[in-house]
């Protein structure tokens, strides 16, 4: 390449984002991604705001993964208002956050990052040539949103969760009517690890610093510590200690780093070479049968880590639907006080961290919202700075094409902004 | 009457559908959700109709092939951006969009073409025979709850067009 990059809209990711790559004397002077993310909107959208209204206003920051948003924000709420939620209530919103993975991951893998490993401009032309491989990846989506839509009553912006529980019991009979599907997506997970391990991903490795929810008993998704590949275990009370964010002029998303100034990594690679210990027996196996091992440092292969966490949560999912018996109320009553919680839970994309500060009549007086994708801006930044000079020989194209792979395959969340289509209207 | 319903379910049987989408918090993004609703309040009769059903979908991403699946006539409300004047209403056809992709790409880059196009090439018998878009040109599209007086005032002719559209498909 011998002229500036500049991609002002990256294709595949959600949301709107610009890479611009500045060369001087044949050298990369300056690599700027901008990225515009409208969580800090919804914070001072929040305010005011009745602490009952948060789960469903933070669920429209995403259209993807609108249960990390509410399974954060409820978490943060009943530890500021002191509420305990029944073990029912937990098991199906474990459920509901299976549905989310489900459906998250059949996403990216097949239809946005997967187009880049077998040199296909998009999924449109991935299907005209592999069309089973295509309605797998739609059939999997679209039982990760039955499911969800079994629980939060739609499947884009749930409406169930309230903080303490849920509104209502979505009914035994159609949790457990989805079990016959949700076996068919384990044995369709399986076939993802395998058909997954057959693609060829770029050779970039790093030496990252992962952050992850960590559980003793289980891989954490819900809840949990969070556990740091350098050693640290801190509770989401410190969160805020250890991890600051910082504006950074040219982007609408604050840039996360350690107090001390490092980078960090999150999502399934994160959690999948933290927690991998964790993972149930199944999803285990279908990575020690492509020969997966920890740790694993090549972003491009956060696709194995989703294929792997799909077994994970399709077989999780199979024995929580089985678990899932309503009874009782669906969700605590609790008397309003005043109080200060946090609640942080893992995203697809990794962790998400929520502060609320309530009022004694239940009003929002503050709010903080870090998601996944803002802590792995700065880490995205610094590989792009670690392969640019292996791409700076390469056609403007080509160079171009290698740095959005490379930001792909974080499956950045650029959260939703608006939606309007852009009209092209043709005229003859 | 106005239920969300989203792009997860497949089993109608609906020759007409009407899917307006749109994000409720996003000021003239909803117009296509509060014409849809608007249509519904004043022509609740028409929904009682056998073969029409109605969709309100926010950010339906892929999921909208679910919504596309089985039905024979389409028609899409949704707010769109073309540099012309807020309010202003856009009647297209499918093949006169060169391109409905989303602007924000909140689907990953999935539009209603993209999504239509990958359907036609997957499920091509399940697609739908006729696919009309009302677009309404939003002018404000910062967070909050309220439409601008120019694409409010344009919500009465945006139900008029739906219900002359309806009209006429059962008369084809």
């Amino acid at each position: 390449m011998n002229q500036d990059i500049h991609i002002p809209a990256l294709a595949r990711v959600e949301g709107e984002g610009a890479l611009t790559i500045r060369l001087k004397d044949g050298a990369i002077d300056e690599i700027l991604l901008n990225i515009y993310e409208p969580p800090r909107f919804f914070e001072g959208f929040l305010h005011g705001r009745y602490f009952q209204d948060v789960p469903d206003i933070t669920a429209r920051i995403c259209g993807i993964c609108p249960v990390a948003y509410q399974m954060s924000s409820v978490q943060a709420l009943e530890a500021a208002l002191q509420v305990t939620i029944s073990p029912m209530v937990r098991v199906l919103r474990q459920l509901l956050y299976c549905a989310e993975y489900i459906e998250s991951h059949a996403l990216h893998i097949y239809l946005l990052q997967a187009p880049d490993l077998v040199n296909h401009e998009s999924a449109l032309t991935l299907a005209a040539e592999a069309p089973e491989l295509v309605k797998q990846g739609l059939r999997l989506k679209k039982i990760g949103n039955e499911l969800l839509k079994t629980i939060g009553g739609r499947s884009v912006h749930p409406v169930n969760t309230c903080v303490g529980g849920f509104y209502r019991w979505p009914s035994e009979q159609a949790i457990h009517g989805l079990i016959p599907e949700l076996e068919w997506a384990r044995q369709a997970s399986i076939d993802t690890v395998k058909w997954a391990a057959t693609l060829s991903y770029p050779d970039f490795e790093q030496a990252y610093e992962f952050v992850a929810l960590n559980r003793i008993e289980e891989y954490a998704i819900y809840d949990g510590d969070i556990l740091s590949s350098n050693g640290k275990r801190i509770s989401p009370q410190e969160y805020e200690k250890y991890y600051v964010e910082t504006h950074v002029e040219r982007s609408n998303a604050l840039h996360s780093h350690t107090t001390d100034n490092r980078t960090y990594f999150v999502g399934p690679l994160a959690r999948f070479n933290l927690n991998y210990k964790k993972l149930r027996p199944m999803a285990k196996e279908a990575a020690r049968g492509i020969g997966l091992k920890v740790p694993l440092l090549n972003p491009y292969k956060g696709l194995l880590a989703r294929a792997i966490e799909l077994v994970h949560t399709c077989d999780l999912a199979i024995e929580l639907a089985n678990l899932y018996q309503p009874n009782g109320p669906s969700h605590v009553e609790f008397s309003i006080q005043p109080g200060e919680g946090c609640g942080v839970s893992e995203a697809p994309r990794g962790l998400l961290y929520h502060r609320y500060v309530v009022d004694e009549q239940g009003f929002i007086r503050f709010a903080r919202i870090t998601p996944p994708t803002a802590q792995n801006l700065a880490q995205m930044e610094s590989d792009l700075w670690a392969l640019a000079p292996t791409v700076i020989n390469q056609p403007q194209e080509e160079a171009s094409i290698t740095f959005e792979h490379l930001l792909r395959s974080y499956d950045p969340c650029i959260s939703c902004a608006t939606h309007f289509l852009k009209l092209k209207i043709v005229t003859e | 009457m106005n239920q969300y319903t989203d792009g997860a379910s497949s089993e109608d049987s609906g020759t007409i559908k009407i899917i307006g989408i749109g994000q409720s918090l996003r000021g003239d993004d909803a117009a296509g959700l509060e014409a849809v609703r608007l249509w519904q309040e004043r022509h609740q009769a028409n929904i009682e109709r056998q073969n029409l059903q109605v969709e309100l979908t926010e950010l339906p991403v892929i999921g909208l092939l679910n919504l596309l699946e089985g039905t024979r006539t389409v028609i899409l409300v949704d707010a769109v951006h073309s540099n012309a004047k807020a309010g202003t209403i856009h009647l297209l056809s499918e093949d006169q969009l060169e391109s409905f992709s989303n602007g924000s790409g909140s689907a990953h880059g999935w539009g209603v073409a993209e999504t239509l196009s990958l359907g036609r090439k997957l499920m091509p018998s399940t697609m739908p025979e006729v696919l009309l878009l009302i677009g309404i040109e939003a002018g404000d599209l910062s967070l909050g709850e309220s439409l601008s007086p120019d694409v409010e005032k344009a919500l009465p002719e945006v139900v008029h067009l739906i219900e002359q559209l309806v009209t006429r498909s059962f008369f084809l």
